[in-house]
């Protein structure tokens, strides 16, 4: 935050105007983000169900940061946290007049690419969380794509000019169809580079098979588990998930994973006020001690979905700023709040520019400054001690450095050299390829060393960042992360403090295969508040035969038959 | 897995947060060197880790850091400056 000390940036209060959801009817509504008593309030009006007031950030100073423009001397924007995306062709016609977020699907007002596609795989699960938006038993009817239809939407994704790099299967819980490894394979077979699923572990923790089944998984092609995850404490669980002893069950996913040389989980804690909140600290200590197989933690404030009242909303409701704040005094201070954590947003240039020395495919994060924050635990060489990225780097020196490096350059990629082509045909287009290869060459040098300039520790990690910086390619990324442990929190919006600015820049997309035989692509915020009850009914299938032979929890289970599921299949004995 | 362990009233234990145990430091450049060599021999030669061109570049860049470390410790902060300022104009100059 050191951007604004010295500024009068802290003194002015925050205002700004955006556009919102009545969290009743859902309509859209003016609405205004404003500082008051240090935080950020989102306050709007709906001339039906009245008036709503939301906090946005519990740290106006934070917000004020994430949302600071550095300016040049002429008055103009030189850098900010919003960044201008690079969108694909509208997948469908803006034809509701009240506009976003009622034509997702994806319409021409959407600002970003996406960056990780979602599949819902299915509604059911061997949990019922009392939270959850997407349950077979509370819906009352089954939601589960096809693998013809699964196929399509990873084509849609794949085949766009800025094609998703990265998929994850969501649920209900995914592992609970059997046919997840073809799915998998499926998804390698599209070109994806990442294939994640998010997960409450019931697949690779079983007692009988769990070890073989996720090897198979990762012999055809899964690469991370976003592995629920919140604390490490079962009476935790037992409020979060209504399920005794639940860790040894997580304890099995980590051990299999372990085992079967699966190495990147990314632990996932929703995080509830009082409840898993003080569990953070815990959580970091976890992946510490489990760092050959753990690359990272993602926290995210629970969203609030159904009506509340305001003093439901004072109770429950945690900002980003608040879990970051929270990891400060649960790490006793080694994670700063205020140096450690920055907006996602940060190295959209960054990416840009390596993509483009490297020639590989671009990793788009041009969300919303408000969506998340990250930063990574890496270890110091001289004191063996964990410590922020941030202190092997002056980052906003090489922030700086590389957005003014990619402005200079960025012409480049849509117009490489060619100097030889008009004279000499063929013969000078092979020269000039040649000679945009020396002029990369000398332009990664450049950027290399510009980068060194502002790095303070030597050591292993830094010579796989500059073969990250030289490559960009996966061996180096994947290698890089082993080395790290990546902490992020990302809050999805609710009906209550959603921002229509902040839709627009979604880079977060789930794919729906609609029953007319096209693909439905909707930023996840809006399918959680807004979309979800609609598609679902139109995609819902009956119950059939051969779903009833998988894990069934589609036939009204009482929630102590499935707790007894659970204990069957992973060993939780009921009774402790 | 944690020494230290304060029990809630209703039966919640939290880790008495003074700092974090880094004991597993080393752990972490075994994990990413391990995942070198997994690359290494599933690659073989298309693997950028047994590349010598690359291999010799990494290297260089690694002498180069050490060697900045050095100057900066010897040469103070606000020449440092001086020097990053002139750097930065020369390497983005003529682009």
């Amino acid at each position: 935050m050191y951007h604004l000390d010295g500024t009068d940036v802290l003194n002015e209060k925050y205002y700004r105007k955006t556009a919102s959801l009545c969290p009743e009817c859902l309509e859209r509504i003016d609405a205004v983000v404003q500082e008051e008593d240090g935080k950020i309030f989102m306050i709007k009006n709906c001339p039906e169900h009245g008036d709503f007031k939301d906090i946005i950030s519990s740290s106006a100073k934070y917000y004020k940061w994430t949302h600071y423009q550095m300016k040049n001397k002429d008055g103009t924007i030189a850098w900010q946290f919003e960044k201008d995306g690079e969108a694909n062709p509208a997948d469908c016609a803006s034809d509701d007049d009240r506009g976003c977020p009622y034509n997702c699907g994806l319409c021409n007002e959407h600002l970003s690419t996406c960056s990780l596609a979602l599949i819902d795989l299915t509604n059911r699960c061997n949990f019922n969380c009392n939270f959850c938006y997407a349950n077979v038993q509370k819906s009352g009817y089954l939601v589960e794509p096809s693998l013809e239809e699964i196929d399509k939407i990873m084509k849609h994704f794949r085949s766009k000019p800025i094609p998703a790099p990265a998929i994850m299967f969501t649920g209900g819980e995914p592992t609970v169809r059997k046919d997840f490894p073809e799915i998998c394979k499926m998804a390698k077979d599209n070109g994806f580079k990442e294939v994640i699923v998010a997960t409450n572990g019931y697949g690779f923790q079983k007692k009988d098979g769990g070890l073989e089944w996720t090897k198979k998984v990762y012999e055809m092609g899964l690469d991370t588990l976003y592995l629920q995850f919140d604390g490490i404490n079962n009476v935790t669980y037992e409020k979060t998930r209504s399920i005794k002893n639940l860790m040894p069950y997580k304890m099995r996913v980590v051990e299999n994973c372990r085992k079967a040389g699966l190495s990147s989980i990314n632990l996932v804690a929703t995080i509830v006020k009082g409840i898993t909140d003080i569990e953070v600290g815990n959580i970091i200590q976890f992946a510490l001690d489990n760092i050959d197989v753990v690359r990272g933690i993602t926290f995210q404030p629970v969203s609030l979905c159904g009506r509340i009242t305001a003093e439901e909303m004072d109770e429950l409701r945690i900002t980003n700023a608040d879990v970051i704040k929270e990891i400060e005094n649960q790490t006793g201070g080694k994670i700063r709040m205020d140096e450690a954590w920055y907006p996602l947003t940060t190295i959209v240039e960054f990416g840009r520019l390596i993509a483009y020395l490297a020639d590989v495919e671009p990793v788009e994060f041009t969300c919303s400054p408000d969506c998340g924050f990250a930063t990574y635990l890496v270890v110091d060489p001289d004191t063996k001690e964990m410590v922020p990225i941030m202190d092997y780097f002056d980052p906003l020196k090489i922030i700086d450095f590389a957005n003014r490096f990619w402005d200079k350059v960025k012409h480049k990629e849509k117009q490489p050299i060619k100097f030889f082509e008009g004279m000499l045909g063929d013969m000078g287009k092979t020269l000039d390829t040649g000679l945009n290869f020396l002029d990369k060459t000398q332009l990664r040098a450049r950027f290399l060393l510009g980068m060194l300039q502002y790095t303070k520790k030597p050591g292993k990690l830094m010579e796989m960042f500059s073969r990250l910086l030289l490559n960009g390619d996966w061996e180096s990324v994947s290698s890089f992360t082993h080395g790290t442990l990546l902490l992020s929190s990302m809050h999805f919006q609710d009906g209550y403090n959603m921002d229509i600015e902040r839709v627009k820049r979604c880079i977060v997309h789930f794919g729906v295969a609609m029953p007319d035989g096209s693909v439905k692509e909707i930023s996840f915020c809006t399918m959680n508040t807004l979309h979800r009850e609609n598609i679902e009914k139109q995609v819902a299938k009956k119950i059939t035969k051969k779903v009833k032979e998988e894990f069934d929890t589609s036939t009204g289970q009482t929630r102590e038959e499935i707790e007894q599921e659970v204990a069957q299949n992973g060993g939780i004995r009921k009774e402790e | 897995m944690v020494d230290e362990l304060i029990e809630t009233k209703d039966g919640l234990k939290l880790r008495k947060l003074v700092e974090l145990k880094t004991s597993t430091a080393e752990e972490y450049q075994n994990a990413m060197l391990d995942r070198v060599e997994y690359f290494k021999k599933k690659n073989q030669q298309k693997s950028v880790f047994n590349s010598t061109i690359q291999n010799t570049v990494v290297q260089g860049l690694s002498t180069i850091l050490d060697l900045k470390i050095q100057a900066e410790k010897a040469l103070g902060e606000e020449n440092m400056k001086k020097v990053h300022d002139f750097l930065d104009e020369f390497l983005l100059f003529g682009l």
